[in-house]
C-alpha cells in the first residue's frame, strides 16, 4: 500500500487512521453479509457511468474538400442523364446528384421513349441503390470472396467447358443492350455448345413467335397508342405493366386529349379489371378460356363487317371505321391468338400505321420455347455451366428449381434472392446508378446508363463481369466506348467526331439514328386453326397478372413499391385472391377471408378481395409476391402493444403465385384452368386505404337530396368542346385579406389522362422523404403518402366504370386548416400555399379534422430511419418530421424556392415550367400542370379557363388552389353533363 | 316566503346546529371505515392504470390510440368534452341557483363544486395528452417569448379553450375555497393542536365569525357568483365552438352552444346526483341530501334532458331542411350506419330514459334515480363520441372514409380519467366538510316542531 499524502493535522488524523468499516479491503459482500456503501458507491458509480455514457456525443468530423471538384457547388444538384434500369422498357432519366450521391430520378423529358415520364418502379429503383442487404461483395459457396477468387474459380470452369466440350448456358431477362448484347456474343463465341436464352417472367413471347409466323421475323413491333383512334385491348395492361407502360401510357394521353382533333376510342377485353379496364370507353368481360374465340370471332368480323355478337360486332365496326388508325393488342400467350390479332391488324392495314415494325421494341425479348428446352436440358442433367443474370427463375418460373441442377451454377445478383441463394459463385452487382451501360429499347434509339456514384460495395457492372470471364477484363466505360465507337457511332451518321459525339449522347442521354433495315422475307403463310369449340372448363380459372409496382417481384426488397397501394383494389404489402362479387357470394366469401386456391397440384392460402368488374368464373393473383427479399421487413412499422407484424406467418409478404404458372406448348402461360377454391374460416385484415365504395354513398343512407356526390365529374366529348362560360363570382362575407402580389400557385389535374398508374404517390415519397409504414399501419389508415389516387366506381358492380382521382393538399385559399391551428403552425403564404411549420406543430390534429379532403397526415410515431444507408437516400431540401407533427402536400415548396433562386441569380422572373412538382415530372401522362395564375399566359391559367375544369368541393368556398378536368365519356354513354360518376 | 312554507324541509330529522356540525365533521375525525378503503384502492387502481397508458402513450406516440387519418379525434376530445360537462353542475348550483335563492342548493352545492374542480383537472389532461407532442403544449398560451414575433392563432377555437377552461378552473376554485372558509373554520375551532389544526388555522385565513367578517364574507360570495354565472355557459359554448366553427358536416352548426350547454349541465346533474346518493348513505348525511333535493334536481334533469332531445331533433329537422347532401347524409349515418348503435345507446340513455321522471313514484325512489342518473352519464358520454366520431368518420370525399375502434391504451386512459376523478373525491370526503355547514344551518328551521314556519 502506497503510503499516505497528507496537508494539515487534521488530514494527517483522517489519513493515518483508516476507519476500518469505511475502506476494509475484504472483497463486498464476502462475510459480514452485504455492505450498504459499498453497494450504493457500486450502484452510484454504475448510474454515474450509464449517465455519462449518455451523454456523450460522438465526434464527428466534417473535412472539406482540399479542392473543390470542378463544376460542383456544395447544395446545388447536377443532372446526369441516364437509363432507368429498373424494367426492360429502357426509360430515359435524370439522375439528381446532390452532393455526389444521387437522389433522385425524373424522367428524362428529351427521350424518344418515355417522354419526360416515369413511372412507380422506376421512381423507387433509387433505394435499391442504398439497400444495405445487397449483395455486398462476392461470394463462393455462400462464403464471401475476393473478385480475384471469384473470377480465377469461373475462369478454371469455364476452361474446363470449353476444352471438354460441356453445355455452356446463359439465362438473362431481355438484354435490351446493346453492348451486352455484343459482349455475350463473344462471350459464347469460343465454346461448341453454348446458348444465351433470354426470358421475360412477364413474357410477351408469343407476340414474337406469332410475328415470327406472319412476318418472318422474331420481333416485337413497337405499338404505337399515340397514332390510334381505336384501341382494342385483349387482355394487355399496357397502362399498368405490360411491355413499356410508361411509353404506352404517354401515347395513351397523346390520343386521348379532348383538345386535339382526334380522340381515341379503347375497348378493353379482359377477365379482370386492370388498370387499362379502368379507362376504357368499352370494357368486355371474357374469361381466359373465351379469348382464343373472341379474336377468331373479331377477326372474322373486321373482315365480313358482322357478327352475332352485339360486343363483337361494335368492336368491329369501331375498327372497320378507323383502318389504318386502330390498334389491336393483345396480352395473350396463344400463339394462334396472337397470330389472328396480327391477322387483323394487318387487314385493317394497321401496320406501319400504329404498329411499327421498322424500328421494333426491343423491350421483350424474351423466347419461351428456348426456356422451355433450357429447362428440360436442365432437368436432364444436361447443363455443364449456367449462368444467370439478372433473374430469378427459382422465384418467378414453374419449375425453376431446376436451375440447381446445372453442374455449376454462377449467378450475377444484386441480392441474395431464390437463385443467387443457389448459386456456386455469386457476382455481386452493381446498380444500375453504379455501372456504365446502355439501352436500345426500340431499334434506332439507343441511350447510355451512367454511373452517378462510385459503387458503394464491392460490385461490378454486368458488362465488366461479361468481359472479366471472358478474359478481356475491362473498365466498363472503355468496354461501352468502345462498342459505341464501332457499332452505334457509325449507324448515326453524323458529322461530329467520336469524342464531340460520345460527350453529346452522354448529355442527351440517347441517341437517334435510322435502323438498318430488316431484310423484307416473304411471310409464311401460317393458316390458324379454326378455334375448337371447347366446352367451358370445370371450376374457376386461375388468371394470374402483374401489379403496377411490384411487376414479376424483382423489387419485392422495395419498401415502396410495397407500400404503394394497387391503383384497382387500394391494397398495399399483399397479393391476394380477386374474386367477382357473384363468386364470391356463391362461395360465400367477402374481402379478407382466406381462402384456399388449388390448381394443378399446387396449393395457395390467400385473402379473398371481392373485386367489381371481374368475370365470375375467374380468380386473380397477382405475381412478384411470397419472395425472400420481403423477409426483410420484418421489423418495418413501429413496434408497440397493438402493433401487428408485416409479414405473414410464413415470415413474407403475400405468397408466390409463379408455381401456378404453366410453361407448355412455347409459351409461359398466365392463366390455368381447373382451379378450386375453398373457405379455410380464417381472416385477415388487407392493408386497404379506402374502402370499397361507390361515388354514391350507401343505398339505405341515401339522403333526400341525392346520395351521388359532385366529386368527380364527368361530361362528354361534344361538350368538353364548347367554350367555358364564365365563373360567376361568388358573394363574400369575409374580407380578401390574402393577397397574391407575385405568384399564386396552382395546379390542374386532367382526371381524363391521369390512368391511375401511382407513379406520382411514389414520386412524392422519394422527393420529400415521406417514411414508410408498414403493413399494420396501413391497415390502420394511416399511410403516410402526401398524395393518395382516389378510385371510385359507378354503375353496375358487374362492370362498373372507374375514376381516378389523384387527391393531395388542394392548397385552399380559404383554408380551414389555417384558421384552426391554436399554434399558427400551418399558415398562408402570399403565393397560395399552405405552409406547416413542422417546428411549431404540437399535434392537436385539428387542422387535420377540419379538412374536407382528408389529405394531412400525422406522425403518428417516430418512424424508423435506423438504416443509415438507406437514409442516404433522403432528400436535404427536405425536412425529416418527426413524432407528433403534422405533414402535408407542399406544392414541392423547395422546388419552387429553388426555381425562384435561380431565377434571381440569373436576373429573370420565374418562366411557366421553371416549377414543377415532383409528381408533375413524373406523371407518364401529363396529367398534371402547375403553375402560376397570375401569369396569365402559363399552362396552368390556360387549363384553369377550360371548359371541363371544375373543383373539388367547390361549394363549401374553401377556395382550393387545384383544379380538375372532367373525365370525358363517350357521347352514347354519358348521355349529357354528369355530377356522379 | 310561502312556497318555502309549503314545501317540505331542507333538512330533515330536525337537525339543530350541534347536529349539523357534528354530522358533516364527523368523517374527517375518524378512521376511514373498510368500504372507504375498498373504493379508494378501486379508485387509486383505475388511476394507476391511466398513469401508465398516458406514460405509455407519450413515450411511444400518439399512434398508441386507435385514431387515423381521417378521425383524428376519438376518446381524447370525448373524454375532454365528457369531464368538463361533468364539471358544469358546480358552477350552476353554487352560483346560478345562488342568485336565484334557490336554497336546496345549500345540501349539495360543496360536493358539487368539489366534483366541478376533478371534473375539470380529469378535462384538462386531454388537451394536453391528445397533442402529438405535449411537452410543448404550453404553446398554445399567448405567452412574452424569443421566437421572433410568435404569436398564438385567435381565430382557433382551441386557443378560445385554453383561456376558457383555465379562467372555469381558477373562478370555481376560488369560489369553492371562499365558501369553504367558515366551514376551514370550524374545523380548525374542533381540531386539537396539531398539524392538522395548523394547516385548517391557516386556510380558514383567520376567521373569526365577526359580524363584519360573515358581512365581508357574504359579499364577496354574491360577487363571486355573479361572476362565474356566464361561465356556466360560456365554458361549454366555447367548448362547442370547436366543432360548430369547423367545415365538417355534423359539426358545423349554430344550435352547438345551448345544446352543449343543456347538455352540460344534464350531465353535471346526473353525476352530482350519482355521486351524492352514494355519499348520503355512506357518510350518513341522509338528512341534509334528502327526498327535496332528489325531487328538485330530478326536475332539473328531465328539463335539461328534454331540451338535449329537442337539439336531436332540431339538428335533423336542419339538415333534411337544409338540403345539404353531405349534412343529410351524416344524419342519417349516425342513425343507421356503423355507428347507429351508439347513437341508438345515447337517444335511449339520454332522451328516453329520463322520461322516467315524470313519474313521482320513481323521481322519489332513490334507488331508480341513481339508476338513471348512471344511464344519463353513459349516454352523455355517448353524445360526444357520437358527434366526434360520427361526423368525423364519414366526411365529405367517400375515398377517405374510416372506421374508428379504441386501442387498451385509450380504454385505460378513460378508466385513469374515471380513477382520477373518484380517487380524488374519496381524499375530499376525508380531509373536508362534504356539506356547507355555515350555509346548511342557514335553512335549519330551529324548532319547527314547536313553532309554526316563519
Amino acid at each position: 500500500m502506497p503510503e499516505k499524502l497528507w496537508r494539515s493535522l487534521d488530514e494527517w488524523h483522517t489519513v493515518s487512521q483508516p476507519d476500518e468499516a469505511e475502506f476494509h479491503e475484504s472483497p463486498i459482500g464476502i462475510g459480514g453479509g452485504p455492505d450498504r456503501r459499498g453497494f450504493l458507491k457500486a450502484a452510484g458509480f454504475s448510474f454515474g457511468a450509464a449517465m455519462l455514457a449518455g451523454c456523450g456525443r460522438t465526434v464527428q468530423k466534417i473535412v472539406p474538400n482540399l479542392v473543390q471538384p470542378e463544376g460542383f457547388t456544395p447544395g446545388r444538384p447536377v443532372y446526369y442523364a441516364s437509363t432507368c434500369g429498373a424494367c426492360s422498357a429502357g426509360c430515359g432519366t435524370l439522375v439528381k446528384v446532390r452532393d455526389g450521391r444521387p437522389i433522385k430520378l425524373e424522367g428524362n423529358p428529351d427521350h424518344p421513349v418515355s417522354h419526360g415520364g416515369l413511372c412507380a418502379v422506376g421512381q423507387a429503383s433509387i433505394l435499391g441503390l442504398y439497400d444495405s442487404l445487397r449483395v455486398t461483395q462476392p461470394a463462393i459457396g455462400g462464403k464471401p470472396a475476393a473478385w480475384t477468387q471469384a473470377d480465377a474459380l469461373v475462369a478454371a470452369r469455364l476452361d474446363e467447358v470449353r476444352r471438354g466440350g460441356g453445355a455452356l448456358r446463359l439465362l438473362t431477362p431481355t438484354v435490351h443492350s446493346p453492348s451486352e448484347a455484343a459482349w455475350i456474343r463473344r462471350f459464347l463465341e469460343g465454346f461448341r455448345n453454348s446458348r444465351h436464352v433470354e426470358y421475360d417472367a412477364l413474357s410477351a413471347s408469343a407476340i414474337l413467335d406469332a410475328h415470327q409466323a406472319t412476318h418472318g421475323a422474331r420481333i416485337l413491333p413497337r405499338y404505337r397508342f399515340d397514332k390510334a383512334d381505336v384501341i382494342v385491348s385483349i387482355d394487355a395492361d399496357f397502362l399498368g405493366s405490360w411491355i413499356s407502360p410508361v411509353e404506352f401510357a404517354r401515347g395513351y394521353a397523346v390520343s386521348r386529349d379532348p383538345g386535339a382533333t382526334r380522340y381515341a376510342w379503347h375497348a378493353q377485353v379482359e377477365p379482370r379489371m386492370s388498370l387499362s379496364g379502368t379507362k376504357a370507353d368499352r370494357r368486355v368481360i371474357i374469361s381466359p378460356a373465351e379469348t382464343t374465340p373472341f379474336v377468331h370471332a373479331l377477326a372474322e368480323a373486321v373482315r365480313t363487317g358482322g357478327s352475332n355478337r352485339p360486343e363483337i360486332a361494335e368492336l368491329a365496326s369501331h375498327l372497320r371505321a378507323a383502318r389504318g388508325r386502330g390498334l389491336v393488342v393483345s396480352g395473350s400467350q396463344d400463339l394462334d391468338t396472337q397470330v389472328a390479332v396480327n391477322r387483323i391488324n394487318e387487314t385493317l392495314g394497321n401496320y406501319g400505321a400504329t404498329i411499327e415494325t421498322s424500328r421494333a421494341s426491343r423491350q421483350r425479348r424474351g423466347d419461351d420455347r428456348a426456356l422451355e428446352t433450357l429447362l428440360e436440358e436442365l432437368n436432364a442433367g444436361r447443363v455443364d455451366m449456367l449462368i444467370v443474370a439478372g433473374a430469378n427463375p427459382v422465384f418467378d418460373l414453374p419449375g425453376g428449381d431446376a436451375v440447381s441442377k446445372a453442374r455449376f451454377l454462377a449467378v450475377h445478383a444484386e441480392r441474395l434472392d431464390e437463385t443467387a441463394a443457389k448459386a456456386h459463385v455469386i457476382s455481386a452487382a452493381s446498380h444500375t446508378l453504379e455501372s456504365w451501360g446502355d439501352a436500345e429499347p426500340v431499334e434506332g434509339a439507343a441511350s447510355i446508363t451512367q454511373p452517378c456514384i462510385r459503387p458503394l460495395f464491392q460490385t461490378r457492372s454486368w458488362l465488366e463481369t461479361l468481359a472479366a470471364w471472358s478474359g478481356h477484363a475491362g473498365p466498363a466505360l472503355d468496354l461501352l466506348r468502345e462498342h459505341w465507337r464501332q457499332s452505334i457511332f457509325p449507324k448515326t451518321k453524323t458529322d461530329l467526331a467520336f469524342d464531340r459525339f460520345w460527350e453529346k449522347a452522354l448529355q442527351d442521354g440517347f441517341v437517334e439514328y435510322e435502323p438498318p433495315a430488316r431484310a423484307k422475307s416473304a411471310a409464311p403463310q401460317r393458316e390458324t386453326a379454326p378455334p375448337q369449340q371447347s366446352k367451358p372448363p370445370e371450376g374457376f380459372e386461375v388468371v394470374l397478372y402483374a401489379k403496377a409496382a411490384l411487376l414479376d417481384g424483382r423489387h419485392a426488397y422495395n419498401p415502396w413499391l410495397q407500400e404503394v397501394p394497387d391503383p384497382v383494389t387500394k391494397i398495399a404489402w399483399d397479393n391476394y385472391a380477386s374474386l367477382a362479387p357473384a363468386a364470391a357470394s356463391k362461395l360465400g366469401v367477402a374481402s379478407g377471408d382466406v381462402v384456399r386456391l388449388e390448381c394443378a397440384g399446387q396449393t395457395l392460402e390467400l385473402p379473398a378481395v371481392v373485386q367489381p368488374g371481374q368475370h365470375e368464373s375467374t380468380v386473380a393473383v397477382a405475381l412478384g409476391y411470397g419472395s425472400r427479399l420481403s423477409a426483410r421487413f420484418a421489423k418495418a412499422g413501429p413496434e408497440w402493444i397493438e402493433g401487428r407484424p408485416t409479414l405473414n406467418e410464413k415470415g413474407l409478404v403475400g405468397a408466390n403465385a409463379a408455381p401456378l404458372l404453366a410453361l407448355e406448348r412455347g409459351a409461359l402461360r398466365y392463366s390455368r384452368a381447373g382451379a378450386s377454391l375453398a373457405r379455410t374460416g380464417k381472416r385477415v385484415d388487407l392493408a386497404c386505404t379506402q374502402e370499397h365504395h361507390t361515388l354514391t354513398v350507401p343505398e339505405r343512407l341515401r339522403p333526400a337530396a341525392g346520395g351521388a356526390r359532385p366529386i368527380v365529374r364527368e361530361t362528354t366529348l361534344a361538350a368538353s368542346r364548347e367554350a367555358r362560360p364564365k365563373d360567376a363570382p361568388v358573394p363574400e362575407l369575409w374580407p380578401p385579406d390574402h393577397p397574391y402580389p407575385v405568384h399564386h400557385w396552382a395546379m390542374v389535374v386532367d382526371l381524363n389522362a391521369c390512368t391511375g398508374c401511382t407513379a406520382c404517390i411514389v414520386a412524392c415519397q422519394v422527393e420529400n422523404n415521406i417514411p414508410v409504414v408498414g403493413k399494420d399501419e396501413m391497415r390502420r389508415k394511416r399511410e403516410m403518402h402526401w398524395m393518395r389516387i382516389d378510385r371510385y366506381y359507378s354503375g353496375e358492380p358487374d362492370n362498373p366504370r372507374v375514376a381516378h382521382q389523384p387527391m393531395f393538399c388542394q392548397q385552399c385559399d380559404h383554408a380551414p386548416c389555417e384558421t384552426v391551428c391554436p399554434v399558427l403552425a400551418t399558415s398562408h403564404s402570399d403565393e397560395g400555399l399552405n405552409q406547416q411549420t413542422y417546428n411549431r406543430c404540437v399535434g392537436t390534429r385539428y387542422c387535420a379534422n377540419n379538412c374536407p379532403y382528408k389529405v394531412r397526415r400525422f406522425n403518428w410515431f417516430e418512424y424508423a430511419r435506423d438504416d443509415r444507408t438507406a437514409n442516404l437516400v433522403l432528400n436535404p431540401d427536405v425536412t425529416v418530421r418527426s413524432r407528433g407533427t403534422m405533414e402535408k402536400c407542399t406544392f414541392c415548396v423547395q422546388r419552387i424556392q429553388d426555381a425562384k433562386i435561380e431565377a434571381k441569380r440569373t436576373g429573370r422572373p420565374v418562366r411557366d415550367g421553371d416549377v414543377q412538382t415532383a409528381c408533375q415530372q413524373t406523371c407518364p401522362a401529363k396529367a398534371i400542370a402547375f403553375g402560376d395564375l397570375n401569369d396569365s399566359q402559363s399552362e396552368v391559367s390556360r387549363l384553369m379557363a377550360n371548359v371541363r375544369r371544375y373543383r373539388v368541393l367547390e361549394e363549401i368556398n374553401v377556395r382550393p388552389g387545384v383544379g380538375y378536368l372532367k373525365i370525358v365519356r363517350p357521347d352514347s354513354a354519358a348521355g349529357g353533363e354528369k355530377e356522379n360518376g | 316566503m310561502a312556497d318555502i312554507a309549503l314545501s317540505p324541509p331542507l333538512v330533515t330529522g330536525y337537525k339543530n346546529l350541534t347536529d349539523v356540525t357534528e354530522d358533516v365533521c364527523r368523517p374527517m375525525e375518524q378512521r376511514p371505515g373498510a368500504a372507504w378503503w375498498a373504493a379508494f384502492a378501486v379508485a387509486f387502481s383505475m388511476l394507476l392504470a391511466g398513469v401508465v397508458s398516458v406514460t405509455y402513450q407519450i413515450a411511444t406516440g400518439i399512434g398508441t390510440w386507435g385514431l387515423n387519418t381521417t378521425v383524428g379525434w376519438a376518446f381524447d376530445i370525448t373524454n375532454f368534452v365528457f369531464w368538463i360537462g361533468i364539471g358544469h353542475a358546480g358552477t350552476l348550483i353554487s352560483a346560478i341557483l345562488f342568485l336565484f335563492r334557490q336554497r336546496w342548493r345549500t345540501g349539495v352545492n360543496r360536493a358539487a363544486e368539489a366534483m366541478t374542480l376533478f371534473a375539470v383537472m380529469c378535462a384538462g389532461i386531454f388537451p394536453v395528452i391528445h397533442m402529438g407532442r405535449p411537452w410543448f403544449g404550453y404553446w398554445i398560451f399567448p405567452y412574452p417569448n424569443f421566437r421572433g414575433s410568435l404569436w398564438i392563432n385567435f381565430r382557433s377555437p382551441l386557443a378560445w379553450d385554453a383561456f376558457a377552461i383555465s379562467t372555469y378552473f381558477i373562478i370555481s376554485a376560488t369560489f369553492w375555497y371562499v365558501g369553504l372558509i367558515p366551514d376551514l373554520a370550524t374545523v380548525r375551532d374542533r381540531a386539537k393542536p396539531g398539524l392538522r389544526k395548523t394547516l385548517f388555522s391557516i386556510f380558514s385565513l383567520g376567521w373569526d365569525g365577526a359580524y363584519k367578517t360573515w358581512n365581508r364574507y357574504e359579499m364577496v360570495y354574491l360577487l363571486l357568483a355573479g361572476l362565474a354565472t356566464p361561465l356556466v355557459v360560456s365554458v361549454h359554448t366555447i367548448v362547442s365552438w370547436d366543432f360548430a366553427t369547423a367545415v365538417i358536416p355534423g359539426w358545423h352548426a349554430t344550435i352547438f352552444p345551448p345544446y352543449f350547454v343543456a347538455g352540460a349541465i344534464f350531465s353535471g346533474m346526473a353525476m352530482v346526483l350519482t355521486l351524492m346518493i352514494i355519499a348520503r348513505k355512506a357518510m350518513g348525511l341522509e338528512a341534509y341530501v334528502n327526498q327535496r333535493h332528489l325531487d328538485v334536481m330530478s326536475k332539473l334533469i328531465i328539463t335539461t334532458g328534454s331540451i338535449v332531445g329537442l337539439a336531436y331533433l332540431t339538428e335533423f329537422f336542419i339538415a333534411q331542411y337544409g338540403s345539404n347532401r353531405y349534412e343529410q347524409f351524416v344524419f342519417l349515418n349516425r342513425a343507421a350506419g356503423p355507428f347507429a348503435w351508439a347513437y341508438w345507446t345515447m337517444v335511449s340513455c339520454n332522451v328516453l330514459t329520463p322520461q322516467l321522471l315524470w313519474f313521482r313514484k320513481i323521481r322519489h325512489s332513490w334507488t331508480a334515480v341513481f339508476l338513471i342518473t348512471i344511464f344519463v352519464n353513459i349516454g352523455m358520454w355517448f353524445e360526444r363520441f357520437v358527434i366526434i366520431v360520427t361526423s368525423l368518420h364519414r366526411d365529405y370525399l367517400p375515398a377517405s372514409w374510416a372506421s374508428y375502434r379504441p386501442t387498451s391504451v385509450e380504454i385505460a386512459t378513460l378508466i385513469g380519467s374515471f380513477g382520477l376523478f373518484f380517487t380524488l373525491f374519496l381524499v375530499f370526503c376525508r380531509v373536508l366538510p362534504v356539506i356547507a355547514m355555515a350555509e346548511i344551518k342557514g335553512v335549519l328551521k330551529h324548532g319547527v316542531h314547536n313553532r309554526e314556519a316563519h
